[in-house]
């Protein structure tokens, strides 16, 4: 098993959630949809969930959470759901330039469906501009699609002034958790978000389940027809062992949350600290106090991401370079493009994200091999300055 | 626009320019040129008068040698000032032109559209009486070049002088465009003020005097060299992007920035 530093991508299922959930795929196996009693006891146990994960947001009625097959599938029935249901009212959603690539296609998805859509710029953090937010809303303006929080770079966004905005010109606002809901606590009753695209592997649950909490008498298209589950927004028989171990998870984390922010926090400050102190011309991606507990995001003048990542590897070490993606499209992250990095310097990128798992001796590790690595591919590169090459080569002597 | 692609206008006096030739007894010559970027334009001017007794440019013609742009914006420039008076005709810009045309792609903005220049030379050699002589730009980069947008977002972003107040560029991304020391100076000033700050310069390594450049070496400022900047877009009344043209490599990309110093600018 590798030292495994890229939770931002997956997570492990908890050992306390696979116990609980296998109950649920034999001997408690019935359709809540079914009228016997084996049907009767599967409906108590998707409501109890429903109610346990409703409590994870702090959403007044358990009926506000419809689970789904994931996150993916959350924002889609958000933004397809609400801009289909309410397109009589207006044309025009709001994004952002650094959500995550689900949200990014189906915006040029509903672009192609008539639907008008802006692209708020971000600040050199990554951080959505509101006022730039504010000015692009018209009243054609309905739903503004905003994430927690960056899943590449960790920058927390102004979820609350938003909110703010939204509310008081009563336009729809959506927000994707995944990236923040293992760290950032949500409370709906406090910060008013109308939708909240949940993803139960990123709260340390079995992927293939999520959930979108929607506030009561937000109205949305399903795009799944079927039976009328989950009161008609998202038909399908439930995925019981699934939504039970979401629910589990979400229980474990309710406990759990702070203390374990606390601690990554910790971990990760050394990181970022240290990395930045031995490594020459090395930056940090992203706010440096306004991010997400668990991340970290580099960058290392003069060499490419993709070749850090491998160097990485020989020595065990699981990382991430640019966005998840990037390895497949060879494209430079749009959140690094958004924030106005070069797309030399976005491929220089390491995304470094802890989780349960991540031990002190993790973070060790890493720090004895990245100085190494970044210096072996610098005297690689065509790029590096010859100054900084003969640094490297004194400091060996 | 892409950088190749030229709107049917341009197309048109491409190939069918209008007023091409010589005027043998012509009462004002203008020859630009740029070695450099392969463009050569002269132009030819007839004054006369109108009705109310000013001077107008009763005929125009041009000579060209260069690319399709080139071609056109000589074609255009002709038949927009034939029948202008002198100083109506003398006011036209590089803009004016592009615009007539429908716009122009970026890249082709600096170097070929040097239409406008011709004409007034030709009226500067009329009005002087002197003996034209071809005018030769120094460098496609510098004193020919055009930014577009520069005036849509003065005051949105872009700066034409030093800021009096530079706390309002804090924690903005800047990008410089290296117009001598003053310029790297002020760069260098502005990382007290942000983490980001970018040179865009024309030159083949760092520029700068050489503790300029030790200063520059040291500090977190990226340097684009072989780079200018062609165009400043901003949707919300504001810089949000600008264009970079890298000649080194003849590619074109763009960069999300927030505020633009341009010290030496008179495009």
């Amino acid at each position: 098993m590798s030292i495994y530093l890229d939770n931002q991508a997956a997570k492990p299922v908890d050992k306390r959630v696979v116990t609980e959930m296998l109950d649920y795929f034999n001997d408690k196996f019935a359709n809540p949809a079914s009228l016997h009693c084996d049907g009767d006891i599967a409906t108590d146990i998707l409501e109890k969930a429903r109610k346990t994960v409703a409590s994870f947001v702090n959403a007044p009625n358990s009926s506000d959470i419809i689970f789904t097959s994931g996150a993916t599938e959350s924002n889609n029935l958000a933004l397809i759901g609400a801009a289909n249901f309410y397109k009589r009212k207006g044309n025009h959603i709001i994004i952002s330039e650094i959500e995550h690539i689900s949200i990014l296609n189906i915006a040029k998805y509903l672009e192609k469906e008539g639907f008008k859509v802006s692209r708020v710029p971000v600040d050199r953090f990554g951080i959505v501009r509101v006022d730039k937010l504010e000015k692009l809303i018209t009243d054609k303006t309905i739903l503004v699609s905003i994430s927690m929080a960056s899943n590449e770079v960790g920058s927390l966004q102004p979820i609350e002034e938003i909110s703010k905005i939204t509310s008081e010109r009563k336009i729809l606002f959506h927000s994707d958790a995944v990236a923040s809901e293992s760290v950032i606590p949500i409370d709906v009753q406090k910060v008013p978000i109308d939708l909240i695209s949940l993803s139960a592997n990123d709260v340390y649950g079995p992927r293939g389940v999520g959930a979108l909490y929607i506030k009561k008498g937000v109205r949305l298209n399903p795009i799944i027809i079927g039976g009328g589950q989950e009161r008609g927004f998202r038909s399908g028989s439930e995925n019981i062992p699934g939504i039970v171990g979401f629910a589990k998870a979400t229980e474990i984390l309710k406990q759990e949350m702070e203390s374990e922010a606390k601690r990554l926090k910790i971990l990760r400050d050394r990181l970022i600290k240290q990395v930045l102190e031995t490594i020459p011309k090395s930056h940090l991606n992203g706010h440096p106090e306004k991010r997400l507990p668990n991340n970290a995001h580099f960058r290392f003048d003069y060499i490419e991401g993709e070749s850090l990542i491998l160097t990485l590897k020989e020595h065990n070490i699981a990382a991430a370079t640019g966005s998840a993606c990037s390895s497949k499209t060879l494209e430079a992250s749009h959140t690094l493009i958004a924030m106005g990095l070069l797309h030399e310097e976005a491929h220089g990128s390491l995304l470094i994200s802890l989780g349960r798992t991540t031990q002190e001796k993790d973070i060790d590790k890493l720090l004895e091999i990245l100085p190494d690595a970044v210096k072996r591919l610098r005297k690689l590169s065509p790029l590096t300055p010859p100054d900084l090459l003969k640094e490297y080569n004194e400091v060996k002597e | 626009m892409k950088s190749t692609q030229y709107s049917d206008k341009v197309l048109d006096h491409f190939r069918n320019p209008r007023n091409v030739g010589e005027i043998e007894d012509a009462d004002g010559v203008g020859k630009v040129g740029n070695p450099v970027c392969g463009d050569l334009m002269w132009i030819y001017i007839k004054v006369g008068k109108n009705d109310k007794g000013e001077e107008i440019i009763d005929d125009i013609k041009f000579k060209t040698f260069g690319c399709g742009s080139a071609v056109s914006t000589s074609s255009m420039v002709t038949e927009m000032a034939k029948g202008m008076t002198l100083d109506k005709a003398y006011e036209i810009s590089r803009q004016d032109v592009a615009e007539e045309l429908d716009g122009l792609p970026p890249i082709k903005m600096h170097c070929s559209n040097l239409a406008a220049d011709a004409l007034k030379a030709a009226i500067d050699n009329y009005r002087t009486g002197a003996t034209p002589e071809i005018e030769i730009a120094t460098s496609c980069q510098l004193d020919v070049r055009v930014i577009l947008g520069v005036d849509e977002f003065v005051g949105k972003g872009v700066y034409k002088e030093i800021p009096k107040n530079l706390e309002e560029l804090r924690d903005k991304r800047i990008v410089v465009s290296d117009s001598g020391d003053e310029s790297l100076e002020l760069a260098i000033k502005l990382t007290e003020y942000t983490g980001r700050v970018i040179v865009v310069t024309s030159a083949k390594s760092i520029p700068g005097t050489v503790e300029l450049r030790k200063k520059l070496k040291h500090s977190d400022i990226k340097i684009l060299q072989q780079s200018e900047i062609i165009e400043i877009k901003g949707e919300l009344d504001e810089v949000e992007k600008i264009v970079i043209h890298d000649f080194d490599e003849d590619e074109q990309y763009e960069l999300f920035v927030d505020a633009v110093i341009l010290l030496d600018y008179r495009g």
